[in-house]
């Protein structure tokens, strides 16, 4: 990745409709989004198309980014996964998915970017240590992963409103815990 | 901002609607700003953990395929002009052979680059703004590629490769990466204005395929020196 302060520059290039800045944006951010969409939908050809669709709304929409209202990455990697979920929910009856939750959150640990990011991590990693395991699983798998509330109660075979009422309760907790810390 | 609303904006952010579900939640986050605020702060706070998926190179024709399908509307007045020539041009070119093409090589010359300008281009491979882990040198003129490792590390029992990527073309492997600095031959027609070198974890010995298997874990552009 690239200096935070090169990447709102850049950003704001795109905004103008500078394609050299957005190629070095997509140069400097494709292999992220690309990694995390591949987690979450598990099938290259899909995962491309997200990828294309995701750039092509970051051109769209890059007059929208506020700096203020978080880091550049984190813009992108929203529009992202939210491209990606929209993917999976058209189309449910294609998903692919691991078995078993595969350790997204011990992952967190791993070196980041930034310094700022690697407190941030710390700190997310800290409070969603301090949730019960089951509800922990199931933010991580939803989030990480893709799961909707329905096909985390078919997973883990309890009714949709108590998986909901579960995470609601963990992201309470942990709303708490991290506005406490950061 | 109510407790409920916020919940709901977790909700969204997490991703747990259904197809329907989220469209009502989007729509109505086009109207309240306030909701549309609580979505960001959740993505904001989560965020640390979309990040920490491993990356993934996608395929090198991807820029080009996205490139292709940008809407015009958001681009500046200068970029639209000069696309819309160089189609034109191009059109000419394929119609009436060398003179339109040697005006398609003056005239576009701002997207086609297609002389290779001689000269020394560096590319410091690094992960993500860290320190460098290896600085590459690429000489045009004398035609070689210096490899010096600065603080690359290798993981046990695996090597690292290096891979030199054209634009729109598939990674070309460098050789592995060592302890001590290497001089190597510059690959056959390489634009390096539009190239990166990436490493990437391998079985020892090297991609048993020719082409990357393992997760980037650092890369850089050229940039002329």
């Amino acid at each position: 990745m690239f200096e935070q302060s090169e990447a709102v520059r850049l950003i704001a290039a795109v905004a103008r409709g500078d394609t050299t800045a957005f190629d070095r944006l997509y140069q400097a951010s494709a292999p992220k989004l690309f990694g995390l969409i591949l987690r979450m939908v598990r099938d290259r050809p899909m995962a491309e198309d997200i990828l294309q669709d995701s750039f092509v709304r970051i051109w769209t929409r890059a007059a929208t980014y506020a700096p203020d209202a978080g880091e550049p990455l984190a813009w992108m990697a929203a529009i992202a996964r939210n491209r990606a979920i929209d993917h999976l929910r058209a189309k449910p009856s294609l998903r692919k998915v691991e078995e078993e939750y595969d350790g997204w959150f011990e992952n967190l640990a791993e070196p980041q970017d930034r310094e700022r990011g690697i407190l941030d991590a710390e700190i997310l990693r800290h409070c969603l240590g301090a949730l019960d395991e089951m509800t922990r699983t199931c933010i991580l798998r939803a989030y990480c992963e893709g799961f909707s509330g329905r096909e985390l109660a078919d997973r883990y075979g309890r009714p949709e409103n108590t998986i909901k009422t579960w995470l609601r309760r963990g992201l309470a907790a942990l709303k708490v815990c991290l506005d406490k810390d950061g | 901002m109510s407790d409920d609303r916020d919940m709901r904006a977790a909700d969204y952010v997490l991703g747990l609607h259904d197809a329907a579900g989220r469209a009502a939640f989007a729509r109505e986050i086009e109207r309240d700003p306030t909701l549309r605020a609580a979505v960001a702060e959740w993505e904001r706070r989560l965020s640390p953990l979309a990040i920490s998926a491993p990356d993934e190179l996608p395929p090198p024709d991807m820029l080009a395929r996205i490139r292709a399908s940008l809407p015009v509307a958001g681009e500046s007045g200068e970029v639209v002009a000069l696309r819309r020539a160089v189609r034109r041009w191009r059109g000419i070119a394929a119609a009436s052979g060398a003179i339109a093409a040697a005006l398609v090589l003056f005239a576009g010359e701002r997207i086609w680059r297609e002389a290779q300008p001689p000269g020394v281009y560096v590319a410091a491979i690094n992960r993500g703004g860290a320190a460098p882990a290896l600085i590459v040198r690429v000489d045009i003129g004398a035609g070689r590629v210096i490899v010096r490792p600065v603080a690359a590390e290798t993981p046990a029992g695996k090597s690292l490769e290096l891979w030199y990527i054209d634009d729109g073309a598939a990674p070309r492997s460098m050789g592995l990466v060592g302890a001590g600095a290497e001089s190597l031959p510059l690959p056959g027609g390489t634009r390096p204005e539009k190239a990166k070198f990436a490493v990437t974890v391998e079985p020892p010995g090297g991609s048993p395929t020719g082409g990357p298997t393992g997760p980037v874990i650092y890369s850089g552009d050229l940039i002329r020196e």
